[in-house]
Parts: structure tokens; sequence; C-alpha cells
């Protein structure tokens, strides 16, 4: 009996752990650690990556809206905004206004800004470009090839993403979603060092 | 959940460790003996019983099924969110209600996880115990042989001139010949010449297999739920996506899926082709949907080709891609006042509950100025006219033509609400025209005010694209198949016990000839046939007897010759 009841014991101790494990799974306590990764402006998706805990942003070739070819190695040594847009993307036309300015007051600081246009075709894509006065090139990613390298490193759910690119190739800050003007210039006043000229 | 256990058939000895453990649990039965009150840890040990019990199993396994209903008669959030809006506006009284019961997500509602987890106890407390017992069953040896074997259901008797241990012996070889296990009596203790054999265990393996299979295909089911993922997209042909969540159209992903998980494959339609039939009774009916497609299954990695068809999906980065629909899309030219070109694209247009793909569709001229302008329109493939009306004859494009009815104005895309590249809220526009205006490839429709210019240039097919990951897949499958072999096994396989003893015909003189006793009974004879089994044994057994009997009763008749 006393035997009986010990095996029951066991018996039952074992279904919880196994109840209690598959309840954790199904709670999906899976968090990863988000040590190296500080908000901006209190808004957990832009964030500020630290020294060490930067990605590296992948190298890749491309060619422009106006069809003259791009590489992204060109642009090593400089500060870039990458901002993942199309013309279709209601959230991209609400802050176009806003890379257009930025891009503008950080040109003396010797940032550059870049435009990849995800699942797009030209002709729309250019009509954006004209109508909010896009300062700077975008590259045609109509088959998400760009989009896909760069969402190996980090989560990019959809458009508009905007990564900040350090000089050494790095991404140091990230805007996942409609980025507004105080977490982009705060971004960039941390990782160049540099305010803003208007 | 089905034990698949008969009841015992024979008067023989069960030992106590084969009692059938999903009996009905009853706080009396499990009670202590001595009938001291019944305290917290019998009530654990009785609710234990009770859950592992075949009944509650079953009483579960019919909850699951119909706590399953709701989630295919309403609609669900994860899988028809519009839905879901539609029926709380349809129903605003009821729906808040059913919202709060998880009705509206009855996957991921914590009522229907209890269901799955305490049936998953259930079973784990059922097989596990289950486990110990078929390893002490299958080690055990058949008991020992009855006294008086004719008491048993089956019986022989029959006198042989071998020695009783001969005898015995005899039985031993031709029952082990017959794959028994055999028990002998024990060395030192005398009680007799017999044999006890036992057939069958194989039965308690299959039900055993069974249920540990079952236990196989909840953990795979619920390996798909917590590590698969569902995604569609819509391709059109010369296009090419990618399998990242930014790239798709719709992602369901498993509760431990992230964006991460996603194989990075891209894929390129380079020619969709679908035939019909195109006379008789099935005229229109499809023949075959093929898609070429180019795909990579990592980023840089070597292109391969496909040939994509309906039961024919690509398998790619432990993911597969179903071609599962198939329409038009119109490509489309505009100019705007300036006479720039603002526009030019394919757009893919829907075919609705119509037939022969008659589709619809809106094309969207944010960059258009001094207004934006848009077009809602309908994309027949061989167009017809019924009575005025626009209506398409056959779903290949043998004769397409567009109809659209033209606006200008604000479109709503500037203030950053994400839209439906299907669907163009009008609110803010003003129609253009008055009429739907007809277009064949090549035509053009000018906008009165010299607002631009639409042309109908052409058009491509697309195709819609399903892409599922499910890891419990295969071992769902196999474990299905293990729980039907196990079943057919546990049914079709009998456990029986056939006795012999010989006792000597002359208790002075053992060697003069003995006297057989055969007894044989199923313990579980379903299928029946145990009957045939023992007969055949029986002959074969005196056969053997009087075979090895043969030099004896020749000396016999030697001397009696003599």
């Amino acid at each position: 009996m006393f035997k009986a009841k010990r095996r029951l014991v066991v018996l039952a101790a074992a279904a919880l752990a196994a109840v209690a494990l598959a309840v954790v799974l199904l709670s999906g306590w899976a968090g990863g650690g988000n040590s190296g990764v500080t908000d901006v402006a209190g808004n957990p998706s832009a964030v500020l990556y630290s020294a060490g805990h930067r990605p590296v942003a992948p190298d890749f070739t491309g060619t422009t809206l106006t069809g003259s070819r791009l590489s992204f190695s060109s642009y090593r040594g400089r500060v870039v905004v990458l901002n993942f847009w199309g013309s279709w993307c209601a959230p991209c036309r609400e802050e176009a206004p806003t890379l257009a300015v930025v891009a503008q007051q950080y040109r003396q600081a010797g940032v550059s800004f870049l435009g990849v246009d995800v699942r797009d075709n030209t002709a729309s894509a250019l009509a954006f470009v004209r109508d909010y006065g896009i300062p700077y090139p975008s590259v045609n990613d109509s088959g998400s090839v760009i989009t896909l390298d760069f969402t190996a490193v980090v989560p990019i759910a959809g458009t508009p993403t905007t990564l900040v690119i350090d000089q050494t190739g790095h991404i140091a800050g990230a805007v996942f979603g409609t980025a507004t003007y105080t977490e982009l210039s705060d971004i960039l006043a941390k990782v160049t060092g540099k305010a803003g000229t208007s | 959940m089905t034990d698949v256990r008969m009841p015992e058939a024979g008067p023989s000895g069960s030992p106590a460790a084969e009692r059938d453990e999903r009996g009905t649990g009853s706080p009396g039965r499990s009670a202590d003996p001595a009938g001291s009150a019944f305290g917290l840890a019998d009530w654990l040990r009785w609710g234990w019983r009770q859950l592992t019990s075949m009944r509650i199993a079953l009483v579960l396994l019919f909850l699951l099924a119909l706590g399953s209903v709701p989630g295919s008669m309403l609609p669900q959030e994860g899988t028809n969110p519009a839905g879901v809006q539609q029926y709380f506006t349809a129903h605003p009284a009821l729906a808040p209600w059913l919202s709060r019961l998880g009705l509206f997500n009855v996957f991921g509602a914590p009522w229907f996880a209890a269901i799955y987890l305490l049936l998953f106890a259930s079973l784990v407390g059922c097989v596990v115990p289950r486990t110990f017992r078929l390893a002490g069953s299958a080690r055990m040896l058949p008991p020992r042989a009855p006294r008086y074997l004719t008491r048993l259901p089956r019986s022989a008797e029959y006198s042989t001139a071998l020695p009783p241990a001969e005898a015995a012996e005899v039985s031993a070889r031709v029952l082990a010949g017959h794959g028994f296990r055999l028990r002998r009596p024990a060395d030192g203790v005398f009680d007799g010449h017999w044999v006890s054999a036992e057939k069958g265990y194989l039965r308690e393996a299959g039900n055993l297999l069974f249920h540990l299979a079952l236990l196989g295909v909840l953990v795979s089911v619920a390996l798909g739920g917590l590590f698969g993922y569902k995604a569609d997209r819509l391709l059109v042909q010369g296009t090419t996506f990618a399998d990242t969540q930014s790239d798709l159209d719709e992602w369901f992903p498993g509760r431990l899926v992230t964006a991460a998980d996603l194989g990075p494959f891209t894929i390129t339609l380079n020619r969709f082709e679908a035939s019909y039939i195109t006379s008789g009774a099935q005229r229109g009916q499809p023949l075959s949907f093929d898609g070429q497609i180019s795909y990579t299954a990592q980023p840089g990695g070597p292109v391969r080709s496909y040939n994509l068809q309906v039961n024919r999906p690509l398998s790619v980065d432990g993911a597969k891609v179903y071609l599962i629909g198939h329409g038009y899309a119109p490509v489309f030219k505009v100019t705007d006042s300036r006479g720039q070109v603002v526009y030019d694209q394919a757009t893919p247009f829907i075919s609705g509950s119509s037939g022969n793909f008659l589709s619809e569709g809106v094309v969207k001229v944010s960059g258009a100025q001094p207004e934006q302008l848009g077009f809602t329109g309908v994309f027949v493939p061989t167009a017809v006219e019924v009575n005025g009306v626009l209506q398409s004859a056959f779903p290949a494009a043998d004769d397409p033509a567009v109809s659209l009815i033209a606006y200008a104005g604000n479109l709503g895309l500037n203030d950053g609400v994400p839209q439906s590249v299907y669907q163009m809220d009008t609110a803010g526009m003003r129609q253009l025209t008055a009429q739907p205006r007809l277009l064949l490839p090549g035509q053009s429709l000018k906008l009165p005010d010299g607002q631009g210019t639409i042309t109908f240039t052409g058009y491509v097919p697309w195709v819609s694209l399903t892409i599922t990951h499910d890891p419990g897949q295969l071992p769902a499958l196999i474990c299905g198949m293990a729980a039907l072999g196990g079943l057919l096994l546990s049914f079709m396989v009998r456990r029986r016990r056939v006795f012999v003893r010989a006792r000597a015909a002359d208790q002075a003189d053992p060697a003069h000839g003995s006297t057989v006793q055969v007894g044989g009974l199923a313990r579980t004879d379903a299928s029946g046939g145990f009957e045939d089994e023992f007969a055949s044994l029986a002959a074969e057994l005196r056969a053997a007897h009087q075979q090895a009997a043969a030099p004896i009763q020749a000396g016999h008749t030697q001397h009696e010759g003599e």
C-alpha cells in the first residue's frame, strides 16, 4: 500500500511537471534578453544599440530608381540612414516629410540617407520621390532581397523601417514603424555626436 | 482513447498486477481497507484515478472535439480578423460575451488549453503505469499448470506409452516449436510432470504501442502549434518575393515562432499557365495549372527551377509552398495632368463569386498631380455583354477587357493609416466618369479636364501561394500509423495458455506409460479461433507422443513376442 502510494506521488509529480512545462511553452515564455538595446524617446519600437551590441549591416548592391548602380559599401565610413519604404505604404507617406527634413538637417553632419524601395514599381516610386521632395536616392528592392538580408540581423516586420548605420558599418539604431522627428534626430544626435543644422 | 483490453476470458488466476487500471476507479475501491477517514491524499489519489480513467479520457476527447466546433462556426481572430469585426458590428450585444469566452480565438483560449492539457495528463497517467505493467508482464512466465486440466475451457486427454517425464519433455519441445513461452517445474521441487506455455505477448505490446502513439500524435500536434507557421502571398508573374515577414501578405506564426524562424528563401514566378476544357458540358473546368518558378533557398544561393502545380508543392528550407489559387493582374499605365507617368504596373484583381474569373480591383495612383487618382475596375478574361452588363464567358483570357470608373481627390493614404491594396475609400474623392468605361488591351481612357490618361496595356497572371511549416506533420503521420498498427496487433493477437500434465498410468510402474492431459484457454478470445488452434495443438501433441513412443511400443511387442 505504502509503495503504491509512493509510486502514485512520483507519477503525479511527473504529470504536474509535464503540465507545467506545457503551460510554460504554450504561454510563449521565450522572451530573449534585451541587453545592449535601449529605447529612444520612450518608444520601444525605436531603439539604440550600444557599442558591442551593434549588428553588422549586410552589404548589398542594387539599381536605383533612376537606373544607376549603387553599392552600399561605397557608403562605408559615413553614418547612413537606411529607410525601407514603398509608395503603396500609407505610414511611409506619413513619415516621408520628416525624412526629407532630417536628411537636409544632417547633411552638414555628414549623414547620408538611402532608401530601399520595397515591393514597389518604379513609376509610382518616382512619383512618391517627386511629391515629397525626397533628396536622397533609393534602391529598387521589388523582390525584397535586400530586406531579407537585413532581416537576418534586425527584426524588420514591414515598411516603414529605418536603420541608422554607424561609420564602421554597424547598425546603431532602428525605428520599426513610422519614424518621428524626435526619434530620428535623437538617434542621429547620439550616433554622430552632433546636432542637425536647419 | 480507446481501451483495447477485453474482459478476462478465463478463470485462470490473473495476477493482481494485471488488473485493469482503467477501471471505474471509485473511491470505495481505492479507499483504505481499514475504513479510516478519506484524507487529502486519498482525495488526490482518487482524483488522479479519475483523471487517468478511460471514462474521463473519453469525456475530455469529446470536449476537445466539442470545443473546436465554435472555431469553425465563428470567425477566428487568427485567420479572419475582418470576419470578427463584422461579427461585432452585426451582433453588438452578443459578440463581447463570446469574445470574453474566447470563442473568437478558440485554439488560444485558456479553457481549450485546459482540456488539451488534461487530456494529455490523462494519457500520460494512463500510459506510464501501463509501460511498467507491460514490462513486468512481458518478463512474466506463465502460471504453473493447474492440477486438473480437464476443467479448463479446452482440454484433451489421452494415454501414451511414454513415461510421464518423457511425455512432458516431448510436449515442451512441441510447444516451444510453436513459439510458446514455457515454464517447467522448478528444480528440486517435484510436483508432477507438467509444462505451462503461453503465447501472444505481442498483444500487450500492441496495446502499449497504440497508447504511446496516441501520445505521440498529441505531442506532434503541439509541436506544429508551437513551432509551425502558415503564410500567404500573392505573386504576380515576373515578380519575386522573399519569405520574410515584411514581404508576406499574411503570416500566422505558431506560439514559439518568431520572424527570424522564417526560411530565407526567395521565389520568382517566371510563368503561369492555366488550361481549361473548351467544349462540352465541362466547358470552363480547369485542366491544369502550371507555375514555372525559380527559387533560391538562401540569399546568394544557387537558383533552382521548379514546376509548381496544385498538388505538387515546393519543399524549401523546411517549408512547403503550395499553389492554391490564381487570377489576373491587368497592367495599367497612368499619366497625370503634367504628362508624368505616375503609375505603370500590373495590378492584381481578385475574382469573386461570379464565375469565369470576373475579377475586381482598384488602382490607386497616389502620385498623380494635382490630385490623386483612383479607379475601381472589373477585369473579364473573355468579355461578353449580357443585357448591357459586362460578364465573362470563359476563364481563359481569350478576349480580355476592363471596365473602369475613375475618381479624383484624396485616397486617404497620406494620413498614415494602412489600407488594403484591394480596396479604395472613395469618401474623399469625386467620380470623374458617370458610366463605367470599357477598355480593351491598348485602349486608353482620357480623364476630363486634362486630369490625365489611363491605358490598359495588357495583363499578366498571378498565383496565390500558401507557405506552411509544420514540424509535427511527419511525426503525426508516423504516430498515426503506429497507433493503427498497435491497435491491429492488440485486436488480432490473442494471449492464450496451453498446459500439459502427464501422470503415470500405473503409479507403481512409471515406465509403463502415462495419461496425458492437455488444457488450454484463451485469455482474450475476441476474434475466436482458439478452439481450432487448441484442437490442432492437442492432435499434434498426441501424434508427437505416439511417434516418440513407437520404439517403446515396438520393444514391448518384441517382449511379448518372445
